[in-house]
């Protein structure tokens, strides 16, 4: 039963890792580069959700969506003037770009907010349902809904609105899409605000039951990689499976595993799966 | 002729240095770990300047270097000279096990590999507390000073051995890529598969290149364990502290030659320390967060590294020269 458990509450887990991975697979499929420092959204996601809460009395789920405007406005700002300037550089001055904002993200957050660890306290944080013999608890739930609406948003936009399909046809094909009176730089500041936006907005409901400090972002680089390396890089739906794989892994790591093993065994999948299929395990053929 | 006058003049003023310093000071510790870092970088330039292919896990048989001697010093009395070759030999076969599944992964993906064995690594000399002495680390022992047992009072020989050191990894830099090593990279660099059609064995020439880079990092993790005399995994295996850094420094003076590695960490270590000396004091992250933003100049005012600086300077006197 413990093990139907593991698989419930992982999948549970994994739908927020898939809403925060998005933004970095979206980035990477529209761009071509890959953001390290996007685990550092979360951070300012959790923060804004964390002061949202503590001074305006605001819930951190309700704050998700002011969460997702200030790092989008963040993000708006570096693609601009930042990483603009390195698209057709060579991909080692693009890697330590990010990096070095990276740096500069978690060391910023550092000076102004301090290293202690900062938490909520909900009426709903301690509760679960029960379903037969299982337990739901109910901030993993809320923050699943919330994950999956905002999933659904990001279909819709990307399906219907002229801005995600003029976002489409730029990843597929810059030349011809600026030929079509497209934008593109406007396209690749969209994609990146957007793609940092849904990282903290991720970041921001899972605040009910993860503490934010400054070097929080870096807790979930490596499992943001390996979701979205067994998804497929730049395939949004692949993020989707991704992160309800890497929750259901991790969960069921814990259970034959001690804690500290725990991203080991997330580490190990991820070397694997980027030897074996690099394209990932859903393969869109991007 | 005159470049190698220059090359000599350039490592007798360096070797003349330490001798200036305090040997009991703060100064001669920095400059032996400049020589070290510089060493490292090379070392990685082998694989991420000539080979083109940027690790970011290179602290992983960096880490394996300074565990094996030391354990073995600890546990059997081994002199860490006779350590340094075991870990070598051990840094280079984790080069090799990790080099054959990620060998065909380019540029993000490569990055992204090599990152995860890093941690991979770091997670385990955390957990097998039997032999690392697990998150609380290791203390080199204190031996009776004399050369065999790479035991010194002062520092001034470190200083030495870390030149040394340095001299060597950019001469075999510097063989592999004047050498047939170097040209079938090269090859490899600017289209694989027409290297492959004219014949070199792509596979083999990328394995080469990745276990003399590992071997030589993990030798060089050695050095940093008699130096440091005390170390744990987060450290020695750490993102922040050891593979970017060292990649950090290759790319800052500009990845893919000899002079780069040198000159980037003459800029970037003494630059650290000099910025937690002053400003650690004054808030925490602050020296880290001004170090970030030299890093993005540096990348935005230079994408291929200092090393170009030379170069267009050169261009513009020359120029200035003919007219």
């Amino acid at each position: 039963m413990s093990f139907l458990q593991a698989i419930l509450d992982g999948l549970l887990i994994g739908g927020v890792y898939a809403v925060i991975s998005i933004g970095l697979t979206l980035v990477y499929g529209v761009m071509g580069i890959v953001n390290f420092a996007q685990a550092e959204f979360l951070t300012i996601g959790m923060f804004t959700a964390w002061f949202a809460w503590a001074f305006l009395g605001l819930d951190p789920v309700l704050a998700a969506p002011l969460s997702f405007a200030v790092a989008f406005a963040i993000g708006w700002v570096v693609q601009g003037q930042l990483i603009a300037r390195v698209l057709s550089a060579p991909s080692v001055a693009q890697i330590f770009l990010t990096v070095g904002l990276l740096i500069v993200i978690e060391n910023g957050t550092l000076l102004l907010f301090g290293s202690q660890f900062r938490s909520v306290t909900t009426s709903y944080q301690t509760i679960s349902l029960s379903l037969g013999p299982l337990f739901i608890s109910i901030p993993y739930l809320i923050a699943f809904a919330m994950s999956l609406a905002c999933g659904v948003a990001l279909w819709w936009f990307m399906r219907a609105s002229w801005f995600g399909r003029a976002m489409r046809a730029t990843a597929q094909n810059p030349a011809a899409a600026r030929l079509m009176g497209i934008d593109t730089a406007l396209m690749y500041k969209m994609a990146f605000a957007l793609g940092v936006g849904l990282t903290a907005f991720g970041g921001a409901v899972i605040l009910p039951y993860v503490t934010v400090y400054p070097g929080v972002g870096g807790q979930f680089v490596v499992l943001m990689f390996t979701v979205v390396v067994l998804g497929g890089l730049g395939s949004v739906a692949g993020a989707v499976v991704g992160g309800l794989s890497v929750g259901v892994i991790q969960s069921l790591s814990s259970l034959f595993f001690p804690i500290q093993l725990q991203n080991l065994v997330l580490f190990i999948v991820f070397i694997l799966v980027l030897a074996v299929r690099p394209q990932g395990l859903v393969g869109a053929s991007r | 002729m005159k470049r190698w006058l220059a090359l000599a003049a350039v490592i007798v003023a360096v070797a003349l240095l330490p001798l200036l310093l305090d040997p009991r000071g703060y100064w001669i510790r920095v400059f032996t770990f400049t020589l070290l870092f510089a060493a490292m970088a090379q070392a990685w330039n082998i694989v991420g300047g000539l080979a083109n292919q940027t690790s970011l896990g290179h602290a992983a048989f960096f880490g394996i270097g300074a565990y094996t001697s030391t354990v073995l010093l600890l546990k059997f009395g081994i002199s860490p000279w006779l350590g340094m070759l075991a870990g070598g030999a051990l840094g280079g076969l984790a080069a090799l096990v990790i080099a054959i599944p990620t060998m065909r992964l380019q540029g993000h993906y490569f990055a992204l590999a090599t990152l995860a064995f890093g941690e991979v690594m770091r997670v385990i000399a955390n957990v097998w507390t039997s032999l690392t002495g697990g998150p609380g680390g290791l203390s080199v022992p204190f031996v009776p000073p004399s050369l065999a047992a790479y035991s010194f009072k002062l520092l001034r020989p470190h200083a030495y051995i870390a030149l040394a050191a340095l001299v060597v990894v950019t001469a075999i830099f510097e063989i592999i890529r004047r050498g047939a090593m170097g040209y079938r990279l090269r090859a490899i660099k600017q289209n694989p598969a027409a290297a492959e059609v004219i014949g070199v064995d792509t596979t083999r020439v990328k394995l080469q290149a990745a276990v003399i880079s590992g071997a030589l990092i993990a030798m060089l993790g050695t050095l940093y364990a008699q130096v440091a005399v005390f170390f744990d995994p987060d450290t020695v295996f750490g993102i922040a502290s050891i593979s970017i850094r060292i990649a950090l420094i290759a790319i800052i003076g500009g990845v893919g030659t000899a002079a780069g590695p040198i000159l980037g960490a003459f800029f970037i270590i003494p630059l650290e320390e000099v910025m937690n000396d002053l400003l650690s004091s004054r808030a925490a992250g602050l020296s880290q967060l001004v170090f970030g933003v030299i890093l993005i100049s540096v990348i935005l005012w230079r994408p291929r590294g200092f090393i170009t600086v030379f170069d267009s300077l050169r261009a513009r006197l020359s120029r200035s020269g003919a007219s």
